[in-house]
C-alpha cells in the first residue's frame, strides 16, 4: 500500500498554472489526438532518387526519394512503408551495412539530381534496427550525399561521397572517412569549394580500391552551370590515402558530371558516362583494366542527356556486359555498351536502376513518376502503386461537398481530387486537368466546373470546362512584337477573392483578365529588379546547354489581394521585391527597402505573401533564401502597408520557408510551412512549435485553410496532400485557456458543435491491396477534452447516456496529456441475442441513436466529469424527419424482439441444462424426456442448432430471420418498406406463438419437472432462473 | 504479450485483441538497468513478481457497440489459454500447453493446430511469464537505452528490448520491442513493435497502457489499447475487469483430445 501512495503522489498537481497555459505546451500535447491525414495521390507518384537492395535478402529493398523520405519493402518491392518521417525528406543515397544487413542502414540526405526544384539535405543518419529508429551521425552541412561505402569486413570503416552545396560555395565536399562507425569524420579528399564528389564506388574484392568522380557545378536562381576544369575521375588503391586522375582515353578539355560503375563479376571492367565539351566525345566509356585506359563506346541520346539529372549507370551483378543507364527514358545494353535499347514504357526521367541479386531479369527502376518493377529485364514495366510521393507546387480548393483540392505537380501535370470519397480516396478519384509540369490550379470561385491550370513558364494557361469538356488556352500574349514577357517556371496565376471572373497572372508585369482569360491587360510596370545579369537563360547549362525555362528569373512569384479591400494588391518577386498597390493596380509602391538587407539578405526570393484576414494594412511575407545559399527561415509582417516590417520567426523554426496560412477565425493562430515540416504559433508568431502528429518533415510548398471545413490543406513537395482536419477544437481550446485562466481542472471539456450523422452508404472501393487509398475525414461525433496530465493510474472510462440517464454505450477514453478526442459513431450497444450453435451476423448490429442531446460522463478515479453533445440529422437530407422516426421506432421494435427471443431461448436452455442431470435417471427419465423433447422442438424453430458460420450453415430460424430484418431496417436511414413491416408482423407473430408454446410447456412439463426436482432435491430451489431485467443488463 | 486476432466472419470483419498480461515490466534507466529495477520495484518488487506462477484475467473488449468478455490464463511453465464469449457462446480462442497449440477457426468454429512457425515463436516466449524483464540477462535478452521521447504527451525513457530471436517467414529475426517508460513513475505507457507480416508489414503497432492498479501488492495496467502508430487513432481497447494471480490450473483446458478428432 505504501507503494501505491508513492505512485499516486506523483499525480498531485504541481503548482498553479497561469493563463496561457497552452503556450507552454509542445505541439504533441496541444494537438493531442489530432493527427494529419494523408490522401496522396499515388497514381502519378513522385521522384525516386535512389534504390538500395539488401546484400543477401532479395525481398528487402529501400528507396530514397527526392522529397518523400526513405521507404522500405520487405516483399521485393510490392508494398512500401515510410521509415524516415521525422527527418529531412530529400534523400541522396541509402546504404545497407553488408556486415549486419538486417539491422544497420545508413541514409545520406540531400538528393543529388540537381534540378531547380531539388531540396537540401542535413547530414548522414544511421539506423541499427532496420529503419525503426535513426540517429544523426554528422556531416550536417553536406547538403547532398552521393554515396556511402562500408567496409564489408569492418562496419566501423566508412567512406562517404559528398557532392555538397548546389547554390553556393562550400568546403564541406569531397570524400569523407570514418574509422569509428561515424562518430567522427575526416575529409580525406577535397578539390575546391565548387567541386563535389558526385559518385564514389568500390571494388567489391578490395576495399582499398575506390573510384571517385568529381563535378564542378553551380546553380543560381537564374542559371545553371555543369562542368569545369576541376571535374574529373579519380582512383585510389590505398584506401583513400592517395588519389590519381584516370583520364587515359577520356575527352580533352573541361568535363562535366561523370557517372561511374564497375562490374561486380569482373571489377576490372568499369563504365563511365562522361559529360564533355564536344558532343562527339560525350557518353559512355569502358575500361577493362581497372581504369588505366578508357575506350569511348557510345554517345546515344540517353547516354548523354542532361548529365546533372541522369548520371547513373548500373551493371548487372550476374553479367559484366549488361549495363543500364538512367536517362530521359533510360537504356540498357547487353553487349558491354556497344549498343543500347530503351527501357520499357514508363514515366520519363529515370534516376536509378536495380537488379535482383539472384535473378537479374527482375529489376526496379526509379523515375520522376515513382518506382517501377519489371520481371523481364525492363521490357515490361509495372508501377508500384502505393507510393504517395507526389510533389505539389501549389494547392487550392472549391466549396463543393465534399470539397475538392486542385494542384500541380513536379513533372506530373495538374490534378483535382476530393477531400473525401466513399471508402477512401482512390486513384480513380483523381482527374487530370493539365499537362507538363503542373503548378497553380484554381477552380472558378463560383463555378467549379471551370478550372484554370498552367504548365511551366506559363507556356500554356488552360481554362477547362469539366461539364462540356471544352479546353481553351487562355495565356496572355505580348502586347507588342518586341515585348518579352518573363514568366517564372512556377508562374504566379491566381483567381480573385472579389471578382469571380477575374484572373491574375504575373510575368514581370501583373496581367489581369476580367473575363476568365479571354482578354488580358497589364496593370503594372515591371515590378522586378529587371537585372540584365540575371536574364541570360539561353546560355544556361554549362557543358550541356539546358534552357528549359526552369531558370527564368526577375519574375513575379506571388500576387495577393486583400480579402478586406479589393483595391489592395500585394506582389512579391523572385528577385526580392515586394510591391503594393492600394488602388487596384493604378499605382504601385515598392516597399522592398523597408526589409531588404535588414531582416533578410537583399534579393531574397519573396515566395508567398498573405494579406491578413483581419487587418487591411497587415500582410505576411514568406521569404526563401535557399537559392542564395541561405537556409534561414523568414516570415516578415507589416501592419502599416509595408512601411515597416518585423521578423516573426524564432530559433525553433528550422528549414527555409515557403508557405504561410492564418486561421480564418483566430488571427493569432498561424501556420508556417518550411522545407522541413509544419510549424504552428498560437500567439501570432511569439513562439513556434513543430507539428509532428503523423506529419513528416516534408517541404510544404503551399497551404490554405478551407473556409467552411476549417481544415488546413497542405501541398507538400514529396508526400502529396496532407490535411489537418477541422481546426475548430484548437480555437476553442485557446478560448478555454483564457476563460478558465489556464485550465484549473484536471479535465476540461472543450465545447463541440452539433454533429450531423451522415446518411450516405457505399459498397466500398475498387482498389486492390497494393494500391494506396487516402483516408477519409471522420464523420463521427467527437468528445473533446483537455487533460492537464496523462491518466496512468486508476480507472478512467467514458459513457454515453441519454438525458434520462439510460446507458447508450461505453467508449474507451483517451488519456493523453493535452487535447484528447474520442470518437462516437452514433451507435448504441448491440442487442443481446439468442444463443445458437452458430454466430448470427445480426448479433453484431449496433443501431444508430436518434438525433438529440446526449450526456457524456467521464469517470476518472473518484471524480466524474459531465458534458453534453448534440447530434442531428444532416441538413438537406433526402429523408424526412417523420420517415426517420418510423425507421427508429421500427428498429427498436426489432431490437426488443431480438432481446425477447434471447430471453426466451435463455429460459429454454436453462431447463434443458438442468434436465441433463435427470435424463439418465431412470426414476425421472419418463417425466423429463417429454419436456426435453418439447423444449428442443421449440428451440429448433428459434435458433440454428447445427452447422457452421460458412457454407455449412443450417436453415435460418426465427433468430436469423429477425436479424436479417434488423440488418436491412437499421442499416437504412429512411422509413422501412411495407414488405419489411409485414415481415416484422409475421416475425412478431411467430415469436408470440413460440412464447405461448413455451408457456404451455412451462405450465405443464416444466411445472412437473420443477415439482419433482424440488422433491428430489430441496437444494434445487437454489438454481434460480435469471430475471429478464438481469439477463438483459449490459 | 498481446495476441491479435483478425478473422473474417462473413461480411463482417471482426478485429479484436486479447491482451495478455502486461506484467511486462520495463525498466527505466538512467541506465537501462536502473530504469528496469525502479520499474520492478514500483510495481511490486522483482522478488514478489518472481513468486507469480499463474495469472487469470477476466477482461472485455468493446467492438462496435458489443462488449466481448474475454478470459485469459497464463502459467509460468509457458502454458496459456484464452477464450471469449460472443452471443452467449464461449469459444476458445487460443490454447498452448507449452508444446502444442490450437486456434479457433471462426468459420467452422473448430480448433485447428497453430501453424508451425507461430507455435515455435510461442515456445520461445515461454520464459517471459510473468515478465520478460525478470532475469532478462540470463535469458539472453538485451536492453538498450535510446534517446528520450515524448509519447502521449509524457516525457519518456525509451528502451529497446530484444527478447531473443523469433521466426518470420522462416528467417530468424530479432524480437524487438520499444518501451516508453513515464519518467515520473517508471511504468511503461507505450510499447512499439514493427509489424513483420501481412499487408501491414513495416508499419508500427503501439500498445498503450493505463489504469494501472494494484492486485495483491502488484501493479497491472487495467486498460490496454492496441493501435497503429500514425493511424486514425481508432484502436482496440481491452479493459481488465479482474486479475487473479497464482490460480489453479484447470487440467481440462489443456486436454486436446477433442480437437484432435476434428
Amino acid at each position: 500500500m505504501k507503494k501505491l501512495l508513492i505512485l499516486l503522489g506523483v499525480f498531485s498537481l504541481s503548482g498553479a498554472f497561469t493563463q496561457n497555459f497552452l503556450k507552454t505546451l509542445s505541439a504533441q500535447e496541444l494537438f493531442g489526438s489530432m493527427e494529419a491525414r494523408h490522401i496522396g495521390p499515388a497514381l502519378m507518384s513522385g521522384r525516386v532518387s535512389d534504390i538500395e537492395g539488401h546484400p543477401s535478402d532479395k525481398l528487402t529493398v529501400y528507396i530514397g526519394t527526392a522529397g518523400g523520405g526513405v521507404w522500405k519493402s520487405t516483399d521485393g518491392g510490392v508494398l512500401f512503408t515510410p521509415i524516415f518521417d521525422k527527418y529531412c525528406q530529400s534523400i541522396g543515397t541509402v546504404k545497407v551495412d553488408p556486415n549486419d544487413p538486417d539491422r544497420v542502414v545508413w541514409v545520406g540526405t540531400g538528393e543529388t539530381w540537381t534540378r531547380n526544384s531539388t531540396s537540401i539535405g542535413d547530414g548522414i543518419y544511421k539506423s541499427e534496427d532496420g529503419g525503426a529508429n535513426w540517429k544523426k551521425m554528422g556531416l550536417e552541412k553536406s547538403e547532398r550525399i552521393s554515396n556511402i561505402l562500408i567496409n564489408p569486413e569492418n562496419s566501423q570503416e566508412i567512406f562517404v561521397g559528398v557532392l555538397g552545396a548546389l547554390w553556393g560555395d562550400s568546403e564541406e565536399r569531397g570524400v569523407y572517412h570514418s574509422s569509428n562507425g561515424g562518430q567522427t569524420w575526416e575529409k580525406i579528399f577535397y578539390i575546391d569549394e565548387k567541386t563535389g564528389c558526385s559518385d564514389l564506388i568500390v571494388d567489391p574484392n578490395d576495399f582499398n580500391t575506390m573510384y571517385a568522380s568529381f563535378w564542378e557545378f553551380r546553380r543560381t536562381a537564374w542559371s545553371f552551370n555543369s562542368g569545369g576544369s576541376n571535374s574529373a575521375l579519380y582512383k585510389t588503391a590505398d584506401g583513400g590515402k592517395t588519389w590519381k586522375k584516370i583520364h587515359n582515353g577520356f575527352p580533352e578539355g573541361k568535363l562535366g558530371r561523370i557517372g561511374v560503375a564497375l562490374a561486380p563479376l569482373d571489377p576490372k571492367v568499369i563504365y563511365a558516362v562522361v559529360e564533355s565539351e564536344k558532343d562527339e566525345d560525350k557518353g559512355l566509356y569502358r575500361s577493362e583494366d581497372a581504369g588505366n585506359s578508357w575506350k569511348h563506346l557510345n554517345n546515344d541520346f540517353d547516354l548523354t542527356v542532361r548529365p546533372f539529372y541522369f548520371s547513373r549507370i548500373v551493371v548487372d551483378p550476374k553479367d559484366a556486359n549488361v549495363i543500364a543507364k538512367a536517362g530521359l527514358s533510360g537504356a540498357i545494353s547487353k553487349d558491354g555498351g556497344k549498343t543500347f535499347v530503351g527501357l520499357g514504357f514508363m514515366h520519363s526521367d529515370i534516376h536509378d536502376i536495380w537488379f535482383d541479386i539472384e535473378d537479374s531479369d527482375k529489376m526496379l527502376v526509379a523515375t520522376d513518376g515513382g518506382l517501377y518493377r519489371s520481371l523481364n529485364k525492363c521490357v515490361t514495366m509495372e508501377r508500384v502503386e502505393n507510393l504517395p510521393l507526389s510533389q505539389y507546387y501549389h494547392i487550392s480548393m472549391d466549396n463543393e461537398e465534399p470539397y475538392n483540392i486542385y494542384g500541380g505537380l513536379q513533372d506530373n501535370g495538374s490534378w483535382i481530387g476530393p477531400s473525401s470519397s466513399p471508402a477512401g480516396i482512390e486513384a480513380r478519384d483523381w482527374l487530370s486537368v493539365g499537362m507538363g509540369d503542373g503548378f497553380r490550379v484554381f477552380p472558378h470561385p463560383t463555378n467549379s466546373n471551370i478550372v484554370y491550370s498552367e504548365m511551366q513558364g506559363a507556356e500554356n494557361v488552360w481554362r477547362f470546362d469539366q461539364k462540356s469538356r471544352q479546353l481553351k488556352i487562355v495565356k496572355p500574349y505580348p502586347e507588342s512584337i518586341d515585348q518579352k514577357l518573363r514568366f517564372n517556371w512556377n508562374a504566379a496565376l491566381s483567381t480573385s477573392i472579389h471578382y469571380p471572373d477575374r484572373l491574375y497572372l504575373g510575368s514581370q508585369f501583373v496581367h489581369v483578365s476580367d473575363d476568365m482569360g479571354e482578354n488580358w491587360r497589364i496593370i503594372s510596370p515591371d515590378l522586378t529588379t529587371n537585372d540584365p545579369n540575371k536574364l541570360n537563360q539561353e546560355n544556361s547549362g554549362g557543358l550541356s546547354k539546358d534552357n528549359s525555362g526552369a531558370e527564368n528569373h526577375c519574375t513575379i512569384f506571388t500576387i495577393a489581394e486583400s480579402p478586406l479591400n479589393k483595391d489592395v494588391i500585394w506582389v512579391g518577386t523572385d528577385d526580392g521585391n515586394i510591391q503594393l498597390s492600394k488602388d487596384g493596380g493604378k499605382n504601385w509602391e515598392n516597399v522592398t527597402a523597408a526589409f531588404s538587407g535588414k531582416l533578410a539578405p537583399k534579393n531574397t526570393w519573396v515566395y508567398h505573401i498573405e494579406a491578413d484576414k483581419f487587418n487591411e494594412g497587415t500582410a505576411w511575407a514568406v521569404l526563401d533564401g535557399h537559392t542564395q545559399n541561405d537556409s534561414h527561415p523568414y516570415l516578415i509582417k507589416t501592419t502599416d502597408f509595408g512601411k515597416s516590417w518585423k521578423l516573426m520567426v524564432d530559433s525553433t523554426v528550422i528549414g527555409f520557408t515557403r508557405s504561410f496560412e492564418q486561421d480564418n477565425v483566430n488571427e493569432k493562430l498561424i501556420f508556417l510551412g518550411t522545407e522541413l515540416g509544419l510549424y504552428v504559433s498560437i500567439n501570432g508568431g511569439e513562439n513556434w512549435i513543430k507539428f509532428e502528429n503523423n506529419m513528416p518533415s516534408v517541404a510544404i510548398h503551399y497551404m490554405e485553410m478551407h473556409p467552411k471545413k476549417h481544415d488546413l490543406v497542405m501541398g507538400t513537395h514529396g508526400r502529396g496532400i496532407i490535411l489537418l482536419d477541422d481546426l475548430s477544437p484548437i480555437r476553442k481550446l485557446l478560448t478555454e485557456d483564457t476563460k478558465t485562466d489556464g485550465f484549473k481542472e484536471e479535465l476540461t471539456f472543450i465545447p463541440t458543435p452539433v454533429y450531423f450523422m451522415s446518411d450516405e452508404s457505399s459498397f466500398g472501393n475498387t482498389s486492390t491491396e497494393t494500391q494506396f487509398v487516402g483516408s477519409n475525414p471522420s464523420d463521427n461525433a467527437k468528445i473533446i477534452y483537455f487533460l492537464k496530465k496523462r491518466h496512468t493510474f486508476g480507472k478512467m472510462n467514458l459513457e454515453i447516456r441519454d438525458l434520462n440517464d439510460k446507458l447508450i454505450t461505453t467508449i474507451g477514453a483517451e488519456k493523453k496529456k493535452g487535447l484528447n478526442i474520442v470518437e462516437w459513431n452514433y451507435s448504441m450497444i448491440s442487442p443481446k441475442i439468442a444463443q445458437g450453435k452458430t454466430l448470427d451476423f445480426g448479433g453484431f448490429i449496433s443501431p444508430r441513436v436518434e438525433a438529440g442531446k446526449y450526456k457524456v460522463i467521464i469517470t476518472k478515479g473518484k471524480k466524474e466529469y459531465t458534458t453534453e453533445i448534440e447530434i442531428a440529422y444532416p441538413e438537406n437530407s433526402v429523408f424526412s424527419l417523420e420517415d426517420r422516426k418510423i425507421q427508429y421506432a421500427t428498429t427498436m421494435e426489432i431490437y426488443n424482439l431480438t432481446e425477447d427471443l434471447a430471453y426466451l431461448v435463455h429460459q429454454i436452455d436453462f431447463y434443458l441444462k438442468l434436465a441433463e442431470n435427470y435424463k439418465e435417471n431412470n426414476k425421472y427419465k419418463k417425466e423429463v424426456l417429454p419436456m426435453v423433447e418439447r423444449l428442443n422442438g421449440l428451440k429448433k424453430t428459434l435458433v440454428i442448432t447445427s452447422g457452421d458460420n460458412y457454407v455449412g450453415a443450417a436453415e435460418p430460424q426465427l433468430r436469423e430471420k429477425i436479424s436479417d430484418l434488423m440488418s436491412s431496417v437499421s442499416g437504412y436511414f429512411g422509413k422501412p418498406g411495407k414488405n419489411q413491416l409485414e415481415n416484422l408482423k409475421g416475425l412478431k407473430k411467430a415469436y408470440e406463438e413460440a412464447e405461448s408454446t413455451y408457456k404451455s410447456i412451462l405450465n405443464k412439463e416444466i411445472a412437473k419437472f420443477t415439482g419433482f426436482r424440488l422433491k428430489d432435491n430441496p437444494e434445487a430451489k437454489l438454481e434460480q432462473l435469471q430475471s429478464k431485467t438481469d439477463f438483459l443488463k449490459k | 504479450m498481446l495476441f491479435i486476432f483478425e478473422k473474417k466472419l462473413g461480411k463482417m470483419k471482426i478485429v479484436f485483441m486479447i491482451g495478455g498480461l502486461l506484467w511486462a515490466c520495463l525498466a527505466y534507466n538512467q541506465t537501462a538497468d536502473e530504469i528496469v529495477a525502479t520499474y520492478l520495484e514500483n510495481i511490486g518488487g522483482a522478488e514478489n513478481w518472481a513468486k507469480v506462477k499463474s495469472q487469470k484475467i477476466q477482461a472485455s473488449v468493446s467492438v462496435q457497440g458489443m462488449k466481448i468478455p474475454v478470459l485469459m490464463y497464463s502459467f509460468a511453465d509457458g502454458k496459456s489459454y484464452s477464450s471469449f464469449t460472443m452471443q452467449g457462446k464461449t469459444m476458445v480462442q487460443q490454447v498452448f500447453d507449452g508444446e502444442k497449440g490450437y486456434e479457433m477457426n471462426f468459420m467452422t468454429q473448430k480448433m485447428e493446430e497453430i501453424d508451425a512457425e507461430s507455435l515455435e515463436n510461442l515456445k520461445r516466449n515461454k520464459g517471459d511469464f510473468p515478465s520478460p524483464f525478470l532475469n532478462y540477462k540470463e535469458k539472453g535478452y538485451t536492453l538498450e537505452k535510446l534517446e528520450d521521447e515524448t509519447v502521449e504527451g509524457v516525457d519518456c525513457f525509451k528502451l529497446k528490448f530484444i527478447t531473443g530471436k523469433k521466426l518470420n517467414e522462416g528467417k530468424e529475426v530479432d524480437d524487438v520491442m520499444y518501451y516508453y517508460f513515464d519518467k515520473e513513475n517508471y511504468v511503461p505507457i507505450v510499447i512499439e513493435t514493427t509489424i513483420k507480416m501481412g499487408p501491414m508489414a513495416g508499419k508500427t503497432s503501439q500498445t498503450v497502457f493505463s489504469d494501472y492498479d494494484e492486485v495483491d501488492g502488484l501493479f497491472f495496467p487495467f486498460s490496454i489499447k492496441e493501435q497503429l502508430k500514425d493511424g486514425d487513432g481508432q484502436g482496440q481497447t481491452i479493459t481488465m475487469e479482474k486479475i487473479e494471480i497464482n490460480v489453479e490450473e484447470d487440467k481440462s483446458m489443456f486436454d486436446f483430445s477433442a480437437y484432435e478428432k476434428n
